[in-house]
């Protein structure tokens, strides 16, 4: 296709696409700036500037007032998780798609957040909140992986439909003994916990909980990063990409690690959280076209920028904590059901 | 204010055997019972514990939700009524399905379930062909209506004319003693029904809490939240900055270090004055409407404003579950029941210690 563009064009149209990543770039810092700027504690923009001015020249010390505190032990660790979490959803949702051929395909399709659901609220059930729930989601995340793993493997070769048959009846099981949980939970306490955690929010964001958060994400993120050329390999045909020499079944395996990582610690972090994974790298292919080493960052940028944004709502516009849950969904589902239709316009048209 | 048995009207009181009992629930059904129950089911979580208290026995209860069970065995009633180990708990999931065939198998002659909830909660009871009684839950008047559907249906209107009078005596004194407050003069008051993982706090709308904070000379620091209950964020709290915090008493873990020690929570004005309480467990927990509630406004007026309430809430307590329980309350259960060990240095609290 490259060849029939003319040398002109086609140098402006790869310029156009270059230009993409500062903006998003600079994209995602407005979000973040913005993002600390807004709350319901009232801290004026030039308080938040001296604020974080101050930090950054002196980085021991603890903040004092209030308004130091609300700024860098509430906002700022609350927004980089948002962020983090956002980028580590979509490149899970990008990567698992690149692998499945299927842009339709997101993190639930490998019952990866039904298993890190039933984890988390498994933990809550028991009484356990913090570094032990964000352990057993995680743990339960993998397990689910590692069950699909299992019932795919038929005969010494992994076949794509087998995977998204057992992710489907694995996410079907563990959905199934979350509403054993639900069931069984104490509806004066355990019971509401579990169920605001399962509809998703950063409310209880710290800096400890992003120290515990990023090493998985960034894990996750650094493995798709590396891995962004056999995409393009594993998206060819099954038969091209063995005779290119891939070998589609391992490296399906690594993506499918690299997604658990990500979700299964965001899920740990965050609760559920859907349609992430889906709407982002969807936008970012209508920008950025479906190159994985493109589609990979843009993906990552978009998705930090898009969830920073939508949990500004959510603590903002009313004094209660929207669910996040409950925001990607109603915004999420329009606005893909919208990306569908030009998208199958165009490859019609095409 | 002590809650008293009057013992003449309680023998000019008592029906006859034979007289057929009749009374609309919240559902507005009506009721008839042949002859006061003697085998009751109670599917809401506190009704078993306030079914105790109206005939200060366990006998007639044979059938709770495990939730309630193990709320009684927790608490000092377990220690009260030992008894109330054997009684079952498997009549309900503790979401209030019922299951039919255990219900039958204890063969209760009176059911009682939410009201509102649905066909799904109440039908399987009906159909069974046993005797229902609907209660809803939330305000003070509710609360009245229901304890008193339960004692008729009891066939002991002495005992809940006694209870009632009590809670509309006490809820008397403090409308008087608050009646010149200003609003500036109404500490603004913050319940946390969750404040272990996520922060939830309570709203205006049919919320008992934020009733009885207003009748103790407070006001709600979430009165602009509209609803029952909202999850709410640290910088809301901090926005909103009150001046007392009480925690509930459901969350078995949950200590003021919750709040004390919270880089946010403990700079507002309720940490920096002491002023954050665990809200206690008594006969069962003090947060919403029970059997206990005035106990609740007591305890609540006194640390609201200790220059206007001075109850003898020790006192109150023993009167209270002398008629409530028949028991004689100890100086250590009593330490228990208020988390004395726990909170007996914050601000204003040692009122409440034994003298």
């Amino acid at each position: 296709m490259s060849a029939a563009l003319d040398e002109a064009p086609r140098r402006a149209w790869l310029s156009l696409r270059l230009g993409v990543f500062p903006a998003m770039v600079g994209g995602l810092a407005l979000a973040m700036l913005y993002a600390i700027s807004a709350g319901r504690f009232d801290v004026p923009w030039t308080r938040i500037i001296e604020i974080l001015w101050a930090r950054a020249w002196d980085l021991s010390g603890n903040p004092e007032a209030m308004d130091e505190r609300i700024v860098e032990l509430v906002r700022l660790p609350r927004v980089l998780l948002a962020a983090m979490s956002g980028a580590a959803l979509a490149v899970g949702g990008a990567a698992l798609q690149g692998v499945f051929r299927n842009p339709l395909v997101s993190p639930q399709i490998l019952g990866i957040s039904q298993g890190g659901a039933f984890g988390g609220a498994l933990a809550i059930l028991l009484g356990y909140h913090g570094v032990v729930l964000l352990g057993m989601s995680f743990v339960f995340g993998l397990a689910a992986l590692l069950l699909v793993g299992l019932l795919s493997h038929i005969n010494g070769r992994t076949e794509i439909l087998t995977v998204i048959l057992a992710g489907m009846i694995v996410g079907a099981f563990f959905a199934a003994l979350v509403s054993v949980l639900q069931f069984i939970a104490d509806p004066n306490t355990s019971l509401p916990a579990i169920v605001y955690w399962l509809m998703g929010s950063f409310s209880t964001a710290t800096w400890a909980r992003l120290g515990l958060a990023v090493p998985g994400m960034m894990l996750g993120l650094v493995l798709v990063w590396a891995l962004r050329y056999r995409l393009n390999l594993l998206s060819l045909d099954e038969a091209e990409a063995r005779s290119l020499g891939v070998n589609p079944d391992r490296e399906r395996w690594f993506i499918f690690i690299a997604a658990t990582l990500m979700t299964g610690t965001s899920v740990a972090v965050a609760g559920v959280i859907g349609w992430i994974g889906l709407v982002v790298p969807h936008a970012a292919r209508l920008v950025v076209g479906d190159d994985h080493r493109r589609l990979i960052p843009a993906s990552a940028l978009l998705g930090a920028a898009y969830l920073v944004v939508i949990d500004t709502f959510a603590r903002t516009l009313t004094a209660a904590e929207i669910p996040l849950g409950v925001l990607t969904a109603l915004i999420g589902a329009p606005v893909f059901a919208v990306l569908l239709r030009q998208h199958f316009r165009r490859a019609g048209a095409g | 204010m002590r809650l008293h048995l009057v013992l003449v009207a309680a023998l000019l009181a008592t029906p006859l055997a034979a007289d057929p009992i009749t009374f609309t629930d919240h559902e507005g059904r009506e009721v008839t019972l042949p002859s006061p129950a003697q085998r009751i089911a109670s599917i809401p979580i506190p009704m078993a514990s306030t079914l105790i208290a109206i005939d200060g026995a366990t006998d007639r209860l044979v059938g709770m939700n495990p939730t309630a069970k193990s709320a009684i065995m927790e608490g000092v009633l377990g220690r009260i009524f030992p008894e109330a180990r054997d009684i079952p708990s498997d009549i309900t999931a503790p979401n209030f399905i019922p299951n039919v065939e255990e219900l039958a198998r204890v063969n209760p002659d009176l059911v009682i379930q939410w009201a509102g909830r649905g066909p799904d909660y109440v039908d399987p009871i009906t159909n069974a062909g046993l005797n229902l009684m609907t209660i809803m839950y939330g305000t003070e008047e509710r609360t009245r209506e229901y304890m008193t559907m339960a004692a008729t249906a009891m066939g002991r209107p002495e005992r809940i004319e006694a209870l009632i009078d009590w809670r509309a005596q006490v809820q008397a004194d403090m409308e008087a003693r608050t009646a010149d407050l200003t609003n500036e003069d109404r500490p603004s008051v913050l319940y946390l029904l969750r404040a272990m993982e996520n922060l939830r706090a309570s709203g205006t709308e049919n919320n008992y809490n934020a009733w009885y904070h207003i009748l103790a000379g407070g006001r709600n620091a979430a009165e602009d939240m509209t609803g029952g209950w909202a999850d709410i964020n640290l910088e809301q709290i901090a926005a909103w900055n009150p001046d007392v915090i009480f925690l509930n008493s459901f969350e078995a873990d949950l200590t003021i270090d919750r709040i004390m020690d919270d880089p946010i929570l403990s700079l507002t004005n309720a940490a920096q004055s002491g002023r954050v309480y665990k809200m206690p467990l008594g006969g069962y927990r003090w947060d919403p409407p029970n059997q206990e509630s005035p106990l609740t406004w007591m305890w609540t007026a006194n640390l609201l404003h200790p220059d206007r309430f001075d109850y003898d809430l020790r006192a109150e307590m023993r009167s209270a579950y002398r008629v409530l329980y028949n028991y004689e309350l100890t100086d250590a259960d009593i330490d228990e029941i208020l988390w004395m060990d726990m909170q007996g240095g914050q601000a204003n609290y040692a009122q409440f210690a034994a003298q």
